[in-house]
């Protein structure tokens, strides 16, 4: 067996030699010492190679058996993939090759394409062939015109183009500009609905617009968040709702407001809420487990930490009968440069 | 393009296993100015602690300056240039402003300490605030406003970016705040971004861009101050505390020919000058020292540990000697730091100031008995058990309110009784001091800034230099500025009160 210092048994065996070691020369040393009388010697000595050993046992077992278990544990509560990988050492060969195993189990290229097949499953899970959805949808908007019925062929139209977006395009990033067009198209339709109730604005620096329109986000990242807001916010309240997209960014920061001035949640939703959107490592392990809202936000949030990490994502703040504001931090991405440095975005 | 200088992104943070910070989430940017109301206490302290310090982390990440400072994954302890003031002083009290400001800075490695040299390096900066203070002047001696820009000039020197101001208010009066607003006002423009940590949403939406509203550790909602209403926050308790306050709300009035509980008359006594105001018996009269000077004075000449230069104090009629000085009862602030006696039983903290009414108590078991048996469906029986120590802050103030009740002064001074104090404290301290009004004990409330004593007072007696300035009805409350915490409730029941008129007209 080779020794290894990344091992925390290879450690424990040669901290445990060490110890026997000194107390077989401390042995040997107390028949010399007893002789010639160099107690002081003796204990100087002992004193100082106990100490050394005391050092070797907190930096190299210690304090890697610490970190190793915090992020285990932190693991099986459900915050992170990537922690399995941040230990740093392993408790010996074969624990190592158990969390490789389950990180290639967990490997994120499969999780996003698994994330992405189930996606566009849904989608497809009414046998609907999009081409001829779309031409179903023409004809229904031509019938509209020559009736004269121009709402309905407005609606079909708006119909038509979000479907386009939503099921045709396969790419994982769009730009935010195509992002925000696929919004409106979504608010045109459920003004059809809810009429001069709903407003919805967009609010971005005019300095930084044009940066920002170019920002490559995850595809489908604000429409489930604004559907969010007017399903279970703004349709239950009495009066006009308004909706605003906010859009700042910093140095290496795109960060998106979505607000609703709806009905809000309490304190324990949206703590129980803000907790799954943390704990996205959950989402994967526990695919069978029912929850009631927010399953959007948690799809939206699970995608963009496999595709940019744990550092960014969703959060949501809410007071009761005050709105729902939902933070979406992504990494300012504006070259293609930087999305082949990414190998799960290239 | 914004310039980010703080980002707490969904920190929870744990000691000792209690949950602090519950997916807490904060940015500021630079030159912003954002406020933070909590609600209650929880996460306060700790939130102070890891803005401070790099601490190990249960889950999140910490930006500072745009640099990834302290994560969940790891932590190393280290420090951030970050200044934190708060209303007891940081300062060295036996160094002189400039040393405090200069000597004391991390990184100053000089081995002669030249005071002409730092008194002029502190110069521009004090011109810049635009306070009268000396740089040599000691920092024991500063009142609490050139003590507050000290701490200010202080971290700016030491190149924080980011300054947290806990609960100015609560030391600096109505019209130093104005002037503490400029000049934050003035390094904001320069790139400087506060925390404004504040009990109040009037006091914070006067100087702040954002509001976070803190509730149990966590980030509820950031309110833009322009333009939310501050309906926004009658959650958490806060509209609780409106119903209470308008369902208990006591028609006071001043009977003419009584004798007032209290009388100043042409006070004269350092910083009090021709203090002149009396008190009706059963009355509740706040008085805000517009100067912050007058409240040790006041607590000092009542309390009897001073007499006047000139004038008097009249109490229920009778001259205030040190023979009647149990008709006045002084609750400190924060009493149940100050007024409380640890290596006592709970018995004897409640019943010390009762010689004046049981001269014998301390030799009668059976008094002391009587007193316990009554009050124990007040108290709970099983706190008269307890050490002092061990009791919560809740029953620390009900002993503290319940000593007074049982002393039964004709008048209680109140100084700054909801400072610091979340909703839920400043309910219950609401509420014990009710119940002292109901008695027919008169109170007194000496503050800095109103917090919430508008929403128990029958006058507001306003004092600038140690005089009498204005004095406000009740019914003129509304007339006050709209920066004064309870204004909203006051127009609101203002309003409540024309709107019948309104429908006789139609």
């Amino acid at each position: 067996m080779k020794w290894n210092r990344k091992y925390l048994s290879h450690c424990v065996m040669v901290w445990v030699g060490a110890q026997a070691l000194i107390v077989l020369l401390l042995a040997a040393g107390c028949v010399l010492a007893s002789r010639q009388g160099a107690w002081a010697m003796l204990i100087t000595v002992a004193i100082f190679l106990e100490a050394c050993l005391c050092i070797v046992f907190y930096f190299w077992i210690f304090r890697p058996y610490q970190r190793t278990e915090r992020m285990i544990g932190l693991f099986l509560e459900g915050y992170s993939l990537s922690s399995l990988d941040n230990s740093g050492v392993s408790l010996s060969p074969v624990n190592e090759r158990l969390t490789q195993y389950v990180k290639e189990e967990l490997n994120t290229n499969r999780l996003l394409k698994l994330s992405k097949r189930q996606a566009q499953y849904r989608a497809l899970q009414n046998q609907i062939n999009p081409h001829f959805l779309y031409n179903t949808l023409e004809s229904i908007r031509s019938e509209a015109l020559v009736a004269g019925l121009n709402s309905v062929a407005d609606m079909t139209e708006a119909l038509a183009v979000f479907f386009r977006y939503t099921i045709s395009k396969v790419e994982n990033l769009v730009t935010v500009e195509e992002e925000l067009q696929n919004c409106e198209t979504y608010f045109r339709i459920q003004q059809y609905r809810f009429g001069p109730r709903l407003n919805l604005r967009i609010v971005c620096a005019p300095e930084d617009k044009e940066e920002i329109y170019r920002c490559r986000i995850p595809k489908l990242t604000l429409q489930p968040i604004l559907e969010n807001g007017i399903v279970h916010g703004t349709e239950f309240k009495i009066g006009a709702g308004k909706l605003t997209v906010r859009l700042e960014r910093t140095e290496k920061l795109l960060t998106i407001l979505v607000s609703d001035d709806g009905i809000g949640m309490d304190e324990n939703a949206l703590l129980q809420l803000n907790e799954r959107l943390d704990k996205s490592g959950r989402a994967f392990q526990e695919d069978k487990e029912e929850h009631v809202g927010g399953v959007a936000l948690v799809n939206v949030n699970n995608r963009i930490h496999l595709l940019f990490g744990e550092e960014y994502g969703l959060h949501v703040f809410s007071i009761p009968m005050a709105g729902t504001d939902v933070r979406i931090t992504l990494p300012m991405i504006t070259s293609n440069r930087e999305l082949m440095r990414n190998e799960v975005l290239s | 393009m914004k310039e980010e200088v703080l980002r707490m992104d969904r920190i929870t943070y744990r000691e000792q296993g209690v949950t602090e910070l519950n997916h807490f989430c904060l940015d500021i940017d630079a030159g912003e100015i954002v406020g933070l109301i909590p609600i209650n206490d929880t996460g306060m302290a700790a939130l102070i602690r890891l803005l401070r310090q790099n601490l190990p982390l249960h889950y999140g990440y910490v930006y500072y300056r745009g640099k990834l400072v302290n994560q969940w994954q790891e932590s190393d302890y280290s420090f951030n240039r970050i200044g934190v003031i708060e209303s007891r002083s940081g300062l060295a009290d036996d160094l002189t402003v400039a040393d405090n400001v200069f000597v004391l800075r991390q990184g100053f490695k000089k081995w002669m300490i030249r005071r002409k040299v730092l008194n002029r390096q502190l110069e521009p900066f004090l011109l810049e605030t635009g306070v009268d203070l000396q740089a040599d002047t000691c920092a024991r001696e500063l009142s609490a406003f050139p003590r507050f820009i000290t701490e200010l000039v202080k971290a700016v020197v030491a190149g924080c970016r980011l300054i947290v101001l806990m609960e100015p208010a609560s030391v600096i009066s109505d019209t130093r705040l104005d002037s503490l607003q400029r000049i934050l006002r003035h390094y904001a423009a320069e790139g400087i971004s506060f925390l404004y940590v504040s009990r109040h949403y009037e006091e914070a939406r006067q100087i702040c861009n954002r509001a976070a509203v803190m509730v149990n550790g966590q980030i509820a909602k950031v309110v833009s101050t322009a333009d939310t209403p501050p309906e926004t926050l009658q959650c958490f308790g806060v509209e609780a505390y409106t119903q209470l306050v308008r369902r208990q709300e006591r028609g006071w009035h001043a009977g003419g020919a009584q004798t007032a509980a209290l009388e100043l008359h042409k006070l004269w006594f350092d910083h009090i000058h021709s203090l002149d105001f009396s008190v009706a018996p059963g009355e509740c009269v706040v008085v805000q020292d517009l100067n912050n000077h007058i409240l040790n004075d006041l607590t000092a000449l009542l309390s009897c540990q001073k007499g006047p230069e000139s004038g008097s104090i009249w109490v229920g009629g009778r001259p205030l000697t040190p023979k009647n000085r149990r008709e006045v009862a002084v609750i400190q602030q924060q009493p149940a730091q100050t007024m409380l006696f640890p290596e006592l039983s709970y018995m004897d903290n409640l019943c010390f100031a009762l010689d004046h009414r049981l001269p014998d108590i301390w030799r009668r078991n059976a008094a002391r008995a009587n007193v316990r048996r009554e009050l124990e469906g007040i108290l709970g029986a099983s706190v008269f058990n307890k050490a002092v120590e061990s009791l919560t802050q809740q029953e620390k103030y009900d002993l503290v309110y319940t000593r007074v009740w049982l002393q039964h002064p004709k008048i209680a001074l109140c100084v700054q009784p909801f400072m610091s104090a979340d909703v839920e404290q400043r309910m219950q301290i609401w509420t014990l001091m009710e119940r002292l009004l109901e008695k027919g004990i008169s109170i007194v409330i000496l503050a800095v800034n109103l917090a919430d004593s508008l929403s128990l007072g029958d006058r507001l007696i306003r004092v600038r230099d140690g005089y009498v300035q204005a004095i406000y009805g009740k019914d003129e409350f509304a007339s006050l500025p709209p920066s004064a915490p309870w204004h909203d409730f006051w127009s609101s029941a203002d309003k409540e009160k024309e709107s019948p008129m309104d429908i006789q007209r139609t």
